[in-house]
């Protein structure tokens, strides 16, 4: 097992900037996945640490090996790449024995390492077939065997479900996890599929403009963004600009965005006189909320989505436009466009932002219930 | 793969094509170019080459005579091609296969055929004039203008046609449904939406047609007659001359170039606004025709195919003909093969070697070259790229002019030897490998050469186990069309040849120019065959598609 620490890791093409110093451990063991948009940086790094780029400065260890001037071929690592790659001019043995005859293992020991591999993606029998014969999620299976075939020290895993249809690539994410798990591999995996990040990941780093904007598990991304991207970026947020509307009274403080009035938990001190911008998530808003509950706000209905288990409702509150989820679908009549609604936001459920920085306030209830 | 600074095997794959572009380019090129300023009696640098150039009317007019020429075969190339693209691209035509392999054979026909089966025709005792004044018509002279207008719009129109064909295919029909469901008529939605599709592709042939004819040698020399072009007044000036100072010929040589620039410039800028070749989800499927439709189609593409058929099978006809010496006897055999198995066998063994030898280099050469071009951005890659498309638009002449004065003195002496036909071979056809190789590795995934770097392989074990295995087969057909043009190389190393370095084409030309037609058919028949067989192979392994043929 080994692990991968990236320390201030500089690259650009050009006038881009790719990477703006980028700093960060993978574990020995973890799954660690790279999150972000297209063009953040995110597979630049993979394939900096693969050895594709070489970083204009910082360096690269795999375990405790400075690998900054090791060439590609050298590193071991083995890469699953987003197309595939499976060379189209060999069988799936030949494929996946490719890495094992450039190490020059050969004979009974190859074929050994070679159906064991097969075995582990379920393609046994499937090595005389040729790449044209199989699907796309049996290819990647093929590049994920060929990867691992090599026993190599790290495994990138560079959007390796992106081209598979929804479905399969549900269950491959699920595989791929176990797969990696079973063997007990140190995994870079890069994707900006945030449902599958969250699915998959001991822990992620989301990226943003060459930066990595937040690293942590899956829950504390998702529940405590570090800043407006990452909040965004995962999942779906309401945001309100505001300010202070009065003192603070009981660890409450109100806050008016434009025509709604919140209460929320009272940010430190030093933030007194900001603007804030407050955030919640969609599955956070509460229907038809007992008397005497904190921010009841009522709602008319704009439209209604059906999505099967959820609806999603797009509410006007008082001229803004808020997202938020509804839970009992069957009983979904009761609010149809042009309906009324009415909904409770808990404030300890409500994050807060400075509004010139972006950054989460954090606030002593402010954590994860 | 980028970004790594070490040297490796395609550092030195750069270096070396640096070296083959200097060596064998820049340096022929620059004598030339250093020729044309030099005063052939004081030796002094000075503009009196171009000044005699364009005030005597002798050495003018060669250079409209070219622009004329040029234009005329581009026009008369887009008559016979346009309406055949047209019909048998959009229109089922009986035996449109067969009319498609005689039009690329008339194509990549050996250079001169045309020429002088039209002299044999319409020459001043040719059979057709003869058959033609019995029943009273009385035909123009062939030669000069008219008939070089002629040959070379027969043998080149095939660019228009497969060019225009291959854009017709390939437009979206639901463009021109949408047209006709908008209420226009067949001839209005032809005018004004599938010819503005097929345009760039149109002139992208047009452009190689007027740059063909621009640059061609063989044909203005055997059948111009009096009337010269930019070429032959070239060569003539410089057999003329004495080599040590090519001066005129130096100067016609740089205008000559400088018209073929004009004209690469103006083709690249078409090309590159060639976009409308969109997604090939609706390909227009051929109509059956029916009637009197039917009928003219028919007779239209079977006319043009033939006409430009006719030269080829007059000189297989003739052979096959009894000779007796330069003249034709009653009777039917193997006179003229004798003749050239017997006199002059080391024709075919030279052109045989040289174009072997010469492919071999081309092919390996281009494909290291194409793979740098492809794979490698970097400041010297995008510096050699261009600098390795420079023989595309350098007519055979010039360059022929180039190496002979370049390479008849220190440090690179390689006059009368064969290797200098081989390097001119190499040279003219290196452009065209360079960028099929380049464009086969632009269709494979970067990313396949990465997983075999990632897996362990140095950069050379993955170009032999990946990229090579995956680009093979463009590679053999390209290597194919470079057989066929090697074969048929004839402008430049008319220029360079010795007795003992004659090749096929250039024996064609001077049996043709002493009257011995009979040997000159037999020498061209023997090279049909090759072209013909050759065609056959890239076919199959092209699985039948035209694109190899008309990117040569």
């Amino acid at each position: 097992m080994t692990s991968i620490r990236i320390v201030e890791v500089e690259k650009s093409f050009g006038v881009t900037r790719a990477l703006k110093g980028v700093t960060l451990g993978v574990e020995p063991g973890e799954l660690f996945t790279l999150l972000g948009p297209s063009g953040c940086g995110k597979t630049t790094l993979l394939r900096t640490v693969a050895g594709f780029h070489r970083q204009d400065s910082g360096d690269i260890f795999l375990g405790d090996e400075l690998v900054n001037d090791m060439p590609a071929y050298r590193r071991e690592t083995g890469m699953v790449f987003q197309n595939y790659a499976v060379f189209p001019h060999m069988t799936v043995f030949e494929n996946v024995a490719y890495g094992l005859r450039t190490r020059k293992i050969r004979g009974a020991e190859m074929s050994a390492r070679v159906e064991a591999a097969l075995k582990r993606v379920r393609l046994e029998g499937y090595g005389a077939r040729t790449p044209d014969q199989l699907s796309g999620g049996q290819q990647q299976r093929v590049g994920l065997a060929r990867a691992m075939a090599i026993e190599p020290r790290v495994l990138l895993l560079d959007e390796p479900l992106s081209n598979l249809d929804a479905k399969l690539r549900v269950e491959m994410r699920g595989e791929i996890r176990d797969i990696q798990k079973h063997l007990g591999i140190t995994a870079l995996y890069v994707t900006h599929d945030q449902e599958e990040a969250l699915a998959i990941s001991d822990r992620i780093a989301v990226v943003e403009s060459g930066i990595v904007q937040q690293v942590g598990a899956p829950w504390a991304i998702y529940k405590e963004p570090s800043n407006l991207f990452v909040a965004t970026f995962v999942g779906t947020m309401n945001l309100l600009e505001g300010e202070v509307a009065g003192p603070a009274e009981g660890g409450r403080v109100r806050v008016r965005a434009g025509n709604i009035e919140l209460r929320v938990v009272s940010p430190p001190a030093e933030f007194a006189g900001r603007r804030l911008v407050l955030g919640f998530r969609p599955e956070d808003a509460r229907f038809e909320p007992p008397e005497g509950a904190e921010n009841r706000l009522d709602a008319s209905v704009r439209t209604r989505t059906f999505l099967g288990s959820i609806a999603t409702l797009e509410l006007d509150v008082a001229g803004t436009t808020l997202i938020v989820e509804y839970h009992r679908p069957e009983s979904l009549d009761e609010l149809r466009a042009g309906g009324l609604a009415r909904i409770a936001l808990a404030p300890a459920s409500i994050l807060l932002f400075d509004a010139e920085t972006g950054r989460r306030i954090v606030t002593p209830a402010g954590a994860a219930p | 793969m980028s970004g790594k600074r070490h040297l490796d095997i395609w550092s030195l794959v750069t270096l070396g094509g640096f070296v083959i572009v200097v060596a064998f380019l820049l340096y022929p090129l620059f004598d030339i170019f250093r020729y044309s300023f030099i005063d052939k009696t004081t030796g002094a640098l000075s503009l009196g080459n171009y000044l005699t150039f364009f005030s005597r009317k002798y050495y003018y007019n060669t250079f409209l005579h070219s622009i004329l020429v040029a234009v005329a075969t581009t026009f008369l190339s887009t008559v016979l091609g346009l309406p055949l693209a047209f019909f048998t691209s959009r229109y089922r035509i009986f035996g449109a296969p067969l009319l498609n392999t005689l039009a690329v054979l008339s194509l990549l026909s050996p250079p001169f055929i045309g020429a002088y089966s039209w002299v044999t025709m319409l020459g001043r005792n040719g059979f057709l004039r003869r058959a033609l004044v019995s029943m009273g018509v009385i035909l123009p002279p062939i030669y000069g203008f008219g008939g070089i207008v002629l040959a070379d719009a027969l043998q080149f129109y095939p660019f228009v046609s497969l060019m225009a064909a291959g854009a017709l295919m390939t437009t979206d029909r639901s463009l021109e449904e949408a047209s006709r469901n908008l209420g226009a008529r067949s001839l209005r939605t032809f005018f004004s939406v599938t010819f503005p599709l097929i345009l760039p592709s149109l002139t992208g042939g047009a452009l190689i047609v007027f740059m063909m004819s621009l640059s061609d040698f063989g044909t203005p020399m055997i059948i111009g007659g009096n009337y010269l072009v930019l070429p032959t007044l070239a060569y003539n000036l410089y057999t003329s001359e004495v080599a040590e100072s090519p001066g005129m010929a130096s100067t016609v040589s740089i205008l000559l170039m400088v018209c073929a620039f004009v004209v690469i410039i103006l083709q690249q800028w078409i090309s590159s606004r060639r976009k409308y070749a969109s997604m090939l989800m609706n390909r227009p499927r051929p109509q059956r025709l029916h009637g009197i439709g039917a009928i003219l189609a028919h007779t239209l593409c079977f006319f043009v195919v033939a006409l430009s058929t006719l030269p080829l099978a007059v000189a297989v006809y003739y052979s096959f003909r009894n000779t007796n010496g330069p003249i034709f006897t009653s009777g039917f055999g193997f006179d003229s093969y004798k003749a050239i198995f017997f006199d002059v066998p080391r024709t075919l063994t030279n052109s045989f070697i040289f174009s072997f030898v010469a492919v071999a280099l081309i092919a390996s050469v281009g494909t290291l070259l194409g793979f740098v071009i492809a794979r490698r951005k970097r400041l010297s890659v995008h510096i050699l790229d261009p600098l390795l498309m420079i023989p595309y638009m350098v007519p055979g002449t010039v360059l022929g002019i180039g190496f002979i004065v370049a390479f008849n003195r220190k440090p690179i002496y390689l006059a009368g030897t064969g290797v200098i036909i081989i390097l001119t071979y190499f040279i003219r056809r290196l452009p065209y490998s360079v960028r099929s190789a380049a464009s086969i590795l632009k269709q494979i995934d970067p990313a396949l050469e990465e997983a075999g770097i990632n897996l362990g392989s140095p950069p050379a074990r993955t170009f032999r186990t990946i990229a090579l295995p995956l680009m093979k087969a463009g590679i053999v057909s390209g290597a194919i069309m470079s057989w066929v043009t090697s074969m048929n190389e004839s402008s430049a190393s008319i220029l360079l040849y010795v007795g003992k370095t004659m090749t096929m084409p250039i024996k064609v030309y001077l049996s043709a120019m002493d009257g011995y037609f009979g040997t000159a058919s037999a020498m061209s028949t023997i090279l049909l065959l090759v072209t013909g067989i050759s065609l056959y192979l890239v076919n199959r392994w092209m699985g039948g598609s035209n694109e190899a043929i008309v990117g040569s």
